[in-house]
């Protein structure tokens, strides 16, 4: 039993990292119904960024997770602009095809950078964690659940709540609609691709002290939120959270119980489950919504 | 000076000549109809008119200036709100955040669209009721008032109506047409209608539009002695649309 709550924490806290990775996948295909193949190199280049500026540059913490989301908003601005915006007026499939290169050229421009060798990245606070009773809870964790409970409780708030949300969400069910009403289309697109770059690049900074910061960690968080959304159901922004964490139970779990190496196995077999089974995700139905 | 002026459009849509020199006017404070049968061109001629398609050739003057190139973005912030086929409403919005989002094209607070959504129904209070549901839930009626309702909220100077009767039951018709007489009060009004008798029932002046030619124009009176308007929106039943017009 204590265990499983400490499986749990843990769980729920790598799970809150691909949530926010496909929140943002989420939120690009539901303003443009392009899947961003580079959304797990936003991740990646932050965490890398925190590496420049925390630790070959030495700036304290706060300023360099300040810096990077800053750079990371300048990134989403530029892949709007030099990847989507382009092709825009065309189908998905050079968009998505342009989206992939994109994200070959991040993996390889870091790498051309900062070689093959994983960086290190210390965590937020100095003590590692606390004991609260059976469950030893760390403080890096503790600090992506409450990033991203904030998060969440924000994204509610921008998209129910602004008026700014509302043409977000307009734009993102019919773009034509949306700019006969007099809705800057191309300005609604822009802050998709800025914040789900936030998004991304914020899920890197917090989960990189816990992995190495690797040119590989994009893709592999990518790989883990597109099984999110998928299991959370395409397009849904309250199941890509659900997904995310639900997969960071499992994976959790599985590794813990049955075995470790298979660990990320496991998230891949609740995806071809998903895909079989229920193909629509756990919140499919809403699909109406968009139609 | 017409408030609205088109010149010799011509629109392509690739190889498809969809208009081929389409010229007429609209003066401030009329109601102007344009009728045609399916495929005439009525839908293709506002969207030319709002942006969302680009004319090959011709002019469209609005207040005596041309309007051509610009996006549906900029037009709409002129003063002219469309309407479009289909009405459009956003599924996953409600029905009050719809008609908040018809005010998108000028600068207001959220709390001051909501009051002035509040006052929209007033006009349209069968919709009132809705005001939280979402799009996806109306009916056809319904969603043609939430779709009316979001367009006026840009105040515009000329709406742009697509067959707002399209589909909709005869007593829904009539209450969509006597909200148009209501409108036209305050509006100029370019409606496209296949339905000529509604249609022209609120027109001060009517066109008649076949593929992609005006092929008449004419006050109401003058157009339904002409069997040229049956032909136009019935394939040629003239004596039936005549009939049907003197009801
Ligand atoms: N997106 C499009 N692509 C190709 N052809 C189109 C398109 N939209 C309309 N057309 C063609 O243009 C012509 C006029 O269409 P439209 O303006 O929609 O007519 P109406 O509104 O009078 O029914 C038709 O022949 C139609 O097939
Ligand atoms: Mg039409």
């Amino acid at each position: 039993m204590d265990l499983a709550l400490q499986l749990l924490f843990t769980g729920i806290g790598i799970g809150a990292v691909y949530a926010l990775v496909a929140l943002g996948f989420v939120l690009i295909f539901r303003a443009t119904n392009v899947v961003n193949f580079a959304q797990g190199e936003f991740s990646m280049v932050a965490a890398y960024l925190m590496v420049v500026f925390a630790v070959d540059l030495g700036w304290p913490y706060w300023v360099s997770f300040l810096c990077a989301l800053a750079g990371m908003a300048l990134l989403g601005a530029i892949f709007n602009l030099g990847v989507y915006y382009p092709l825009r007026h065309r189908t998905f499939l050079p968009v998505i095809i342009a989206t992939i290169g994109a994200s070959i050229l991040m993996a390889n421009s870091v790498l051309a950078i900062y070689g093959p060798q994983p960086q290190v990245l210390e965590g937020w606070f100095e003590t590692p964690g606390i004991q609260l009773g059976p469950v030893y809870l760390d403080s890096q964790y503790l600090l992506i659940i409450a990033v991203t409970c904030v998060l969440v409780a924000f994204n509610y708030w921008f998209f129910e709540h602004t008026m700014v949300g509302k043409k977000l969400q307009a734009t993102s069910q019919d773009k034509e609609m949306a700019s006969l009403l007099g809705i800057s289309v191309s300005t609604m697109i822009m802050i998709t691709f800025i914040y789900s770059a936030v998004l991304g690049g914020l899920a890197g900074i917090l989960v990189a002290p816990i992995l190495f910061v690797s040119i590989q960690m994009g893709s592999t968080i990518a790989l883990k939120a597109f099984a999110a959304t998928i299991i959370g159901g395409f397009g849904d922004v309250t199941g890509a959270i659900i997904g995310g964490l639900s997969l960071g139970i499992i994976e959790t779990f599985g590794a813990a119980y049955i075995s470790v190496p298979y660990k990320d196995a496991f998230a891949f077999l609740v995806l071809v489950l998903f895909l079989v089974f229920r193909p629509q995700g756990i919140f499919g139905e809403r699909v109406a919504e968009k139609a | 000076m017409p408030l609205l002026e088109i010149r010799d459009l011509i629109v392509l849509y690739g190889e498809i000549e969809a208009l081929r020199g389409v010229s007429l006017s609209v003066e401030e404070g009329q109601v102007v109809t344009l009728l045609g049968a399916n495929g005439a061109g009525k839908s293709t001629t506002l969207r030319a008119i709002s942006g969302l398609a680009k004319p090959a050739a011709g002019e469209i003057l609005y207040q005596g200036q041309s309007i051509v190139g610009l996006g549906p973005e900029a037009i709409v912030r002129m003063g002219i709100s469309h309407v479009p086929e289909g009405r459009r409403v956003f599924p996953g919005l409600t029905v009050k955040e719809n008609i908040m989002l018809g005010a998108s094209n000028r600068r207001a607070k959220k709390s001051e669209l909501s009051r002035e959504a509040d006052a929209m129904f007033d006009l349209f209070p069968d919709i009132r009721a809705f005001s939280n549901a979402l799009g996806w839930t109306l009916s056809g009626g319904q969603l043609q008032m939430v779709a009316v309702a979001r367009g006026l909220m840009a105040k515009p100077r000329l709406l742009l109506l697509d067959e707002p009767s399209l589909g909709l039951a005869p007593v829904i018709v009539q209450a969509v047409f006597r909200i148009i007489s209501e409108i036209r009060r305050t509006t100029t009004v370019l409606l496209v209608e296949q339905n000529a008798r509604m249609g022209l029932s609120v027109a001060d002046y009517g066109y008649v539009l076949e593929t992609g030619r005006i092929v008449l124009g004419g006050k109401p009176d003058e157009l339904w002695g002409n069997e040229a308007i049956a032909a136009a929106y019935l394939g040629g039943h003239a004596k039936q649309a005549a009939t049907a017009a003197n009801v």
